[in-house]
């Protein structure tokens, strides 16, 4: 009986399929692997964790399809649709969906996670009472929970966008914003700034935490150390704002005129 | 009996071929799906303003991409199905397979022609990507000469080669389709089953992936082998970094064509083994 079921044609046939696929599938792994390992390496949007999230939601078929793109787009034009209805929960999940089917663009990272920390608090204070009615304490209490939030979403866009100097300086605007924590929002100000694309205005903002922090002599010496490297005829790179302030603080620190900054 | 009394010919492959071509092109399905993907990378100008993402060229490539790939898979999972199971529905098949040709020669010149087909499918979807990317870039070096200052940024020939590589994809997924039409009894199965296997083949990375840290051995050994016997599709997604500046790496488009051929040629391999020990 056995005999006979192991001698079927169909079954021999599966049989051979089966095992030559696997042979196949075996000897071309000395292509595939390297390939495969580049392929992955360039495109963060293959792992695991940034799928997962998008299947299920009917969005496979779009993503197999390689529709990605016009598929995040068209959910972030939901997720904006939500957003407008103070919907919490809704804009929430839109915009974590938006970035599991796309997480190759910030965009859809740094507008989101502002949706999380500038406007959510607002709609929680409106839908517990409104400004006048919710004590100081709550308020405070939601920006910490939808700032967190954000920082947790934007940390998990360094793992598509790991040199990204606009993430950094997203997560400090809103450590300095909303959280009011200077002191880690100028580590964040700084690590941005660090990053050869990030925009002149982070290192203008660290120095001026500096100050804030009241450490002028540190915020002096940074200050001097970045504005040779600022292009003069750039209006962006704002050389002139930094000299005038190398000068103010050397007013502050009282400096003597052999030692002040000459450029 | 026939076909090993005679041997193998190109000429005839060649003829089946052809035909599978003709009867492929006159299709209403061939001419629906390419006319929507062709409409669909025409109109991609028209959706640039629901684009936030990323750069225009960009999403114009990601869109012509998402088009060939996604109409691409359809036509030819269904062709494939179609082209075959004429023969076989039409009682074409035992009139041809009465004569002296062998069964090689017949799944071959199958696979050839929607192949074609596909090449055919492939170009013109590219061509028109690429056409409206040259014009588009250069409207935008016009409006914005600093950000082209060094030159065009959209590699064309990476273009080019990407579709080429989907093009072998497909060839990939049609053999697997006609694998599975030799031993199936409908059209219907087998494009059912051939679109299972293109999601199999799309995410057998992750499985892979979710399962290579689990505990127990068997199972382990199960998603492996699994792993082994669907090819993975994701390896030939080369397009993503196309219209950003990126190029394509030789080696690795290489490495993928290889990939692809040596599967097309186990997979008709199989289907040819397994269409010897069919009825019909």
């Amino acid at each position: 009986m056995t005999l006979a079921f192991f001698s079927s044609r169909s079954l021999r046939t599966g049989v051979v399929v089966v095992t030559s696929l696997v042979l196949a599938g075996l000897g071309l792994r000395v292509v595939e692997a390297p390939a495969w390992e580049v392929v992955r390496s360039r495109q963060p949007s293959l792992r695991l964790e940034s799928v997962k999230d998008a299947l299920g939601q009917g969005v496979t078929v779009g993503l197999l399809g390689g529709f990605r793109a016009i598929l995040a787009d068209l959910f972030w034009i939901r997720t904006n649709y939500v957003w407008e209805k103070y919907d919490l929960p809704a804009t929430q999940t839109s915009i974590k969906l938006v970035t599991a089917i796309d997480p190759r663009s910030p965009y859809f990272w740094l507008n989101g996670s502002r949706m999380i920390a500038y406007d959510m608090p607002n709609w929680r204070i409106d839908k517990a009472g409104g400004y006048d009615k919710v004590p100081d304490s709550v308020k405070r209490h939601f920006d910490e929970e939808q700032s967190a939030v954000a920082i947790r979403y934007l940390n998990e866009a360094f793992g598509f966008h790991p040199d990204s100097p606009m993430i950094r300086l997203e997560i400090a605007n809103i450590y300095l914003n909303r959280l009011k924590d200077t002191e880690t929002a100028a580590t964040y100000y700084r690590r941005a700034a660090e990053h050869p694309d990030a925009p002149y205005y982070a290192a203008r903002i660290y120095a001026e935490l500096l100050r804030k922090m009241n450490r002028n002599a540190e915020a002096y010496d940074y200050l001097k150390q970045l504005y040779p490297k600022l292009p003069k005829e750039d209006l962006q790179a704002s050389a002139q704002t930094v000299l005038g302030r190398i000068h103010e603080l050397e007013d502050e620190l009282s400096l003597p005129a052999d030692q002040r900054f000459k450029p | 009996m026939s076909a090993v009394s005679v041997p193998f010919s190109f000429s005839r492959l060649a003829l089946i071929a052809s035909n599978t071509f003709l009867e492929a092109v006159r299709q209403r399905l061939f001419n629906f799906l390419l006319l929507l993907a062709v409409g669909l990378v025409a109109s991609a100008q028209f959706f640039r303003d629901f684009n936030f993402g990323s750069s225009e060229l960009k999403f114009i490539a990601d869109f012509g991409f998402g088009a060939l790939v996604f109409f691409g898979s359809a036509l030819t999972i269904t062709t494939t199905a179609q082209l075959f199971f004429s023969e076989i529905e039409n009682r074409t098949a035992l009139t041809l397979l009465a004569k002296p040709i062998w069964r090689a020669e017949f799944v071959f010149g199958k696979f050839v022609g929607v192949f074609a087909v596909i090449g055919v499918f492939c170009a013109l979807t590219i061509g028109l990507m690429m056409a409206l990317l040259w014009h588009r870039e250069g409207q935008l070096m016009t409006i914005d000469p600093e950000a082209f200052a060094s030159g065009r940024i959209v590699r064309y020939g990476d273009l080019f080669i990407v579709g080429v590589l989907q093009w072998l994809k497909f060839g990939v997924l049609s053999s697997i389709v006609l694998l599975i039409a030799t031993f199936s009894n409908s059209n219907l199965y087998t494009v059912v089953t051939g679109f299972f296997a293109l999601v199999i083949c799309h995410l057998q990375y992750l499985a892979r992936d979710s399962w290579s840290n689990v505990d127990n051995l068997m199972l382990r050994v199960l998603v492996q082998v699994l792993g082994l016997i669907f090819p993975n599709f994701q390896l030939f997604n080369l397009g993503d970094e196309i219209g950003q500046g990126a190029a394509l790496d030789p080696l690795l488009a290489g490495r993928v064509a290889v990939y692809a051929v040596v599967y097309i040629a186990v997979i008709g391999g199989l289907a040819v083994y397994s269409f010897r020990n069919r009825e019909i």
